[in-house]
């Protein structure tokens, strides 16, 4: 379990996250949505330890960061690393060591070809398959299925449901909110640095009414599309 | 071109001026130190010539970086690039050019011109997608990266080797292998994403001694074919051989310490004058390796927790 409690985030003046207190349980998958700059990157960041906040994270399994498989929205790789060797740093770097990755890669990746020439879905899939290896117990998955063909994003939900039935904990954001309805058990709305909806599986039609009513309006009309 | 002459002035004085340094001051302090030092090396070392080439070499091949170049190839386009490139190598190698030409040593400087000119019209990057091969495979990634962007560096150092046995040269065999150690170096200088920091599950002392035991481990495996040879052929000077290869495993191991002291950011000018000084005065490194492995050690724990 993962709880956060008061947690704010500042970058100058600018307050990103107010006061955020929630629990990501055990074997549950929730669901982040918000428009661009509502602050679930940051969110996610504070999690995993790359930003400094106000407030409290803490975890079952302490330090949170060794159990926590991050998969950020534009994973980085340095220009002359294969895939393989950047499967071996990755899973090295959780002293976790993996003698077949050939048989691991379920993306039918490239994985002996420089993974800075992948396309951005394929360097996504290789940053999963890699904290997928790492044999993590929190996940978090920034954009997950942004860029990825049709047939991954089914491989990947399949991983999340798998990910549930272990019972780690899964974060994931989206924008897409089909593949969300797919895997989450919850999803929090997160609006201007604070929580400001949480639904539960059976109201996520709901929400995404909600949403769509909020974010469309009246603007398609506007354009006077005739 | 002139533009961007302007420009890389311009960003020059704002990186003094960031320091907290008055650019003009920063300019007189750098002459100063650049033929201090200078005088110093020749006055001290036997070596001098060829640290002298290596180390304005070095300089250059920082401006070599693919990325920059292409884009500043997007930006000028090839012809203009090749233009732009020879300009700023002939830029940063007039300081080395002029010590060279007052000492009256003009064949180095010859050869630094021609050099510095070739680099500028090499471009090392292959259009095709070859993965070079590298012993460093098992443990990426500074080794295994550094490795396949200077490959061909290194077979120039195993050469020189090579050369500097036939020709009886021991300086000239000294000089291969510094040159390895200083290519070593080279893959310390950027800081990563700071990603690729964060995914270890180790501490800050823990992440940064293994570091420095993966950085000895591989570097001595690149120098162990120039240091047999030289142990072989000139058995005589057994003892100074040695001497360089703790002196190159010290410098490499400052750079680790200073690289994480400032990280995120890259090295800052303090520590490249400390560096400089450090070459001058090696056993200066018994204090400043410590020194920088504690400020590291400190700069990464919240990273690592």
């Amino acid at each position: 379990m993962i709880a956060i409690r008061n947690l704010s985030k500042q970058f100058g003046t600018n307050e990103v996250l107010k006061n955020i207190t929630i629990n990501f349980d055990k074997g549950k998958v929730y669901g982040i949505v918000g428009e661009n700059g509502a602050g679930k990157t940051t969110l996610f960041r504070c999690i995993a330890g790359l930003e400094n906040y106000e407030g409290e994270i803490t975890a079952d399994l302490k330090p949170l960061k060794n159990h926590l498989g991050l998969l950020l929205t534009e994973p980085f790789f340095f220009s002359k690393i294969t895939g393989t060797e950047y499967i071996r740093l990755m899973c090295n770097a959780r002293n976790k060591n993996i003698d077949d990755i050939a048989s691991r890669n379920i993306f039918d990746l490239p994985l002996n070809e420089y993974a800075a020439v992948y396309s951005t879905g394929m360097k996504k899939k290789l940053a999963i398959t890699a904290i997928l290896l790492q044999g993590n117990e929190y996940f978090i998955f920034d954009e997950p299925f942004n860029g990825v063909d049709i047939q991954s994003n089914i491989i990947i939900e399949e991983i999340i449901h798998k990910l549930k039935a272990l019972n780690k904990t899964v974060i994931i954001s989206s924008h897409i909110f089909s593949t969300l309805s797919a895997t989450c058990d919850e999803i929090h709305l997160l609006s201007k640095g604070a929580f400001t909806r949480s639904v539960q599986k059976n109201e996520f039609a709901i929400l995404e009414s909600e949403m769509k009513k909020a974010s469309i309006g009246k603007k398609i009309e506007n354009l006077g599309l005739t | 071109m002139k533009a961007y002459f302007e420009l890389q002035y311009k960003m020059t004085n704002r990186k003094f001026k960031a320091a907290g340094i008055e650019p003009l001051f920063a300019y007189i302090i750098l002459s100063i130190g650049f033929v201090t030092v200078s005088v110093f090396l020749f006055y001290k070392s036997a070596f001098a010539i060829y640290i002298y080439l290596l180390a304005a070499l070095a300089g250059i091949a920082n401006l070599s970086e693919t990325r920059r170049n292409e884009f500043l190839k997007l930006c000028f386009g090839d012809s203009k690039l090749k233009k732009i490139r020879i300009a700023e190598n002939l830029a940063a190698t007039i300081p080395f050019l002029i010590f060279l030409s007052c000492r009256q040593l003009f064949f180095p400087a010859l050869v630094l011109t021609i050099l510095s000119i070739l680099l500028a019209l090499v471009n090392f990057r292959t259009t095709v997608n070859f993965v070079i091969p590298t012993p460093f495979y098992k443990k990426p990634f500074e080794f295994t990266v550094g490795f396949r962007n200077s490959f061909y560096l290194v077979a120039a150092a195993y050469a020189l080797t090579i050369i500097a046995v036939a020709a009886d040269n021991f300086n000239l065999g000294i000089f291969a292998m510094l040159l390895v150690f200083a290519i070593t170096l080279t893959y310390y200088t950027k800081p990563e994403n700071e990603y690729y920091v964060w995914a270890y599950s180790l501490s800050a002392k823990r992440f940064l001694l293994e570091k420095i035991k993966t950085a000895t481990l591989f570097s001595a495996a690149l120098v162990f074919p120039i240091a047999v040879m030289l142990g072989i052929f000139f058995s005589q000077s057994i003892v100074l051989l040695l001497v360089f290869y703790l002196a190159g495993w010290a410098f490499l191991i400052y750079m680790i310490v200073s690289k994480y002291a400032t990280y995120p950011n890259e090295l800052n000018i303090t520590q490249a004058i400390l560096l400089v000084i450090c070459i001058g005065f090696p056993p200066l490194l018994i204090f400043m390796i410590p020194y920088f492995f504690r400020k590291s050690e400190n700069r990464l724990t919240s990273l690592l927790q």
